[in-house]
């Protein structure tokens, strides 16, 4: 900060308020403009509310036991019908909501800081930094993600946190590679070769510089690795890993719902369809996000709308 | 045509067994014989029976083997020196009969003559001794015959067991299942057992693929039957769809069904449900080296707080009988006593007493057997009316066994199968020596009782023993007993003559199809 030529040059690359806000509007804009994204995030807020909620909208105790009632069908008093221990299938897989976005977001939000971290790093130093990290993202890329994800739970145990750190550790390189690949590019753009030869300090051009420009593939991929951060959560809880009964989860609700095939559809189908939703709206909002964010894409859109 | 000619061979060899069988038989050329004990061979002899079972066997070394499936084939395959009967007494088979000396150290067995294994070879005494020593320094069941000294071929069919102390539950030791078979000397010392199976069973191995494995009827089996050409074991793991083969009469017999289903189809007529109270048993147990669990009032305030039967409602529906002891009613040795119920006041009380608020149990339950997640969960909340609160860790079998050999968890829940004698149900699990006791329970009374029982000759004197023992170990709740599932299985309505043993053992010697 002692150099105010620094400051000065600073003020004159970045780009001028009024152009972020247009950008940013453009990118809304676009967004609203695509009907499927606002289907998904209309569906998203849905489950938002649905697991911020949860408390007020279910209508029996979720671990609430009632024998006498197993495998009552859907009717006015259970909405989704009761499972093999007579519980809610309804509470539960409104309560099961809140594990998987619980899930979804500190599990993404661990990979995308430690994939974020990594990708600035690597790909702004280079050289055998960029070499040594990438190359261990690799080796962690190189597993399928369901097997990397059941290896480190096996190794940590079963539960819900160390579920979500599973989750996290196998999405860093995904993130690391997304934010390593665009910082490649963005380094060697003319405003970050000006501040440097300024003599900003690296930290100072990673954070004002870099990360702004890096913004929206992180955006996107976020978006996208949520819906698969959920299927990971429901994929470890159905075969038993992830989180422990009587807790309920969408994927431990399917797996359970299994053997009673013949007790019971609403079983299966109702905590199915909830993954499929929600793992739906997710996607559909990062494709959204994907074509509003990046200004070749938009363009091949808009003149699509054109014709 | 070869199906044709076999059906006609076995009907040939039931004919003549009927002829010779004396006052009991039938005439055969009497056209007005009905669908007597014999008369019903010549319509119903033959065919290929196709079975489902869940799993493949590991291999067909029945001395070394541990898996359930590879028993289920292998019971038709090899025969034991004796066998469990009805009541689970055991019965003569390979032996016909024995005698015991008056010190008890020597048992004598006469073994029966004219005996000829699937190979052609005769079996003798000398077949008796190299199984059983195999048994002993290689098999996975060496363990029973701690109090043998020697097994000795006296003559061609005599075999003399040397024991160091008296055995009151040899004959069980020698019979329990197959895992106890009889091979030819020469295939055991040949090392050839593991891929080809020589017994001397009503049926012999034809091939063993990875799905599939064939038997087919041997002519020259020492008993009555077999009556059907062969058995066909396909192997379907998913009990949904092995219910769904034998009801669209892919298969014919199935080794489970699932549980939940068992009501709902005992009143169908499209298949007939073999169900039998079983000697397996199902429990939960609290870590004896922890705090507070090493306080038997904590273990017990959890006993009253748990109910047996809401647990075998909730995991087996109603193909379970509760029970606070591991032996069922049905076995000679079966005491009956209760004293817990389901009683969370008590359980407070006794809570209270012991000082302990607040307390979290890690439960540790697996995958591989759903009930006891089931349980697991049953047991959260009812140890939740009590102020406990159970975290329950679910783990593949595997970390399971680890987890419970390291002594890592509070409690953990799971069953015991195919145990007859009280030794078995007992000895393992709760001596505080006990190879199984992996919750390190240790009580001198106990102790003393379990190696009481292991010498007492007199049976009732040994029934009393072990009465004594059972209350105990209930009382001091080294483990918390739930129930004593069902054995179910089923079958085409053509089928008949099978029967669902308390054994688990699945005999289809006397089985015929009728279609």
């Amino acid at each position: 900060m002692s150099d105010p030529r620094v400051h000065q040059a600073d003020a004159e690359l970045e780009a001028p308020s009024t152009r972020h806000q247009s950008q940013w509007r453009a990118t809304v804009s676009a967004l609203l403009a695509n009907r499927l994204a606002v289907f998904g995030l209309v569906m998203l807020t849905a489950l938002v509310l649905t697991a911020l909620f949860a408390d007020l909208l279910i209508r029996q105790p979720i671990n609430a036991q009632n024998l006498a009632d197993r495998f009552a069908p859907p009717s006015s008093q259970y909405w989704f019908g009761t499972d093999d221990l007579g519980r809610d299938v309804f509470s539960r897989v409104v309560v099961g909501a809140r594990v998987s976005l619980q899930v979804g977001v500190v599990s993404v939000g661990i990979s995308l800081v430690a994939g974020t971290l990594i990708g600035l790093w690597a790909g702004y130093r280079g050289g055998w930094i960029d070499t040594v990290w990438m190359r261990a993202m690799d080796v962690l890329f190189a597993f399928p993600v369901i097997l990397l994800a059941i290896a480190l739970v096996a190794v940590l145990g079963p539960s819900l946190r160390n579920t979500m750190i599973a989750v996290g550790i196998v999405f860093t390189p995904i993130f690391a590679r997304v934010v390593r690949g665009s910082v490649l590019s963005v380094r060697e753009e003319l405003h970050v070769r000006a501040v440097r030869s300024l003599g900003a300090s690296d930290r100072r051009i990673i954070l004002r510089h870099v990360l702004p420009n890096v913004a929206a593939p992180i955006i996107v991929q976020a978006s996208l690795s949520l819906a698969f951060a959920i299927l990971t959560e429901a994929a470890l809880s159905y075969i038993g890993v992830g989180v422990q009964p009587p807790d309920p989860a969408w994927g431990y609700m399917l797996s359970d719902a299994q053997r009673f095939q013949r007790q019971g559809w609403w079983l299966s189908v109702f905590p199915g369809a909830a993954i499929f939703l929600s793992v739906m709206a997710f996607n559909l909002l990062g494709d959204g996000l994907r074509d509003a964010l990046d200004p070749k894409q938009r363009s091949v859109i808009e003149s699509r709308g054109v014709e | 045509m070869r199906i044709r000619v076999l059906a006609l061979a076995a009907a040939a060899a039931l004919l003549t067994t009927a002829c010779g069988d004396g006052g009991g038989g039938v005439d055969v050329d009497d056209p007005d014989a009905g669908p007597g004990e014999n008369g019903e061979a010549s319509g119903a002899e033959g065919g290929t029976l196709i079975a489902a079972i869940g799993g493949e066997p590991d291999q067909l070394n029945p001395l070394t083997t541990t898996s359930s499936f590879a028993f289920t084939v292998l019971e038709n395959v090899y025969d034991t020196l004796v066998q469990p009967g009805d009541d689970l007494s055991m019965e003569p088979a390979l032996a016909e009969s024995w005698e015991t000396s008056d010190d008890l150290l020597t048992w004598t067995f006469q073994l029966r003559e004219g005996v000829t294994f699937h190979d052609g070879s005769d079996f003798t005494s000398e077949d008796a001794v190299a199984s059983l020593d195999y048994i002993v320094a290689e098999g996975a069941n060496g363990w029973r015959f701690a109090a043998v000294d020697s097994f000795e071929a006296t003559d061609d069919y005599t075999l003399t067991i040397h024991l160091n102390t008296p055995a009151p539950n040899l004959l069980t030791q020698l019979g329990n299942f197959k895992g106890l078979s009889i091979a030819p000397a020469e295939a055991i010392e040949a090392g050839t057992l593991a891929d080809e199976a020589v017994g001397t069973g009503p049926f012999r191995l034809v091939s063993s693929g990875a799905d599939v494995i064939e038997l087919e009827a041997f002519e020259d089996y020492w008993g009555d039957g077999p009556h059907l050409d062969g058995i066909e074991f396909r192997v379907i793991p998913d009990e949904g769809v092995k219910l769904t083969n034998l009801e669209t009469g892919e298969v014919d017999w199935i080794d489970s069904v699932p549980p939940e289903q068992v009501t709902d189809l005992e009143g169908s007529d499209a298949l007939t449900i073999g169900r039998t109270a079983g000697f397996d048993y199902w429990y939960m147990s609290l870590n004896n080296e922890r705090e507070p669990f090493d306080d038997p009032d904590v273990r017990r305030a959890i006993a009253f707080a748990i109910d047996p039967a809401a647990i075998a409602e909730a995991a087996k529906f109603d193909a379970a009988t509760p029970n606070e002891t591991a032996i069922p009613e049905g076995s000679f040795w079966y005491h009956e006593y209760a004293p817990f119920g389901h009683d969370p006041d008590q359980a407070q009380q006794l809570l209270d007493e012991a000082g302990v608020s607040g307390l979290t149990i890690d439960l540790m339950v697996t995958n591989e057997f759903p009930e006891t997640v089931t349980a697991a969960q049953v047991i959260e909340s009812q140890l939740a009316e009590v102020g406990i609160s159970v975290d329950i860790r679910t783990e593949d079998f595997g970390t399971w066994l680890a987890e419970q050999g390291e002594g890592n968890f509070d409690a953990f829940a799971l069953g015991w199968l195919g145990n007859i004698d009280p030794d078995d149900f007992y000895y393992a699990q709760h001596h505080s020596e006990g190879v199984n006791n992996f919750q390190g329970f240790s009580d001198a009374e106990v102790d003393e009782l379990l190696d009481q029982g292991r010498v007492e000759v007199d049976e009732d004197a040994r029934k009393a023993i072990y009465d004594q023992a059972a209350e105990r170990i209930v009382d001091q709740a080294s483990y918390i007993y739930f129930y004593n599932p069902d054995i179910v299985e089923a079958w085409a309505p053509h089928v008949t003559g099978y029967e669902t043993l308390a054994s688990a053992a699945t005999r289809f010697v006397n089985t015929r199809l009728e279609r």
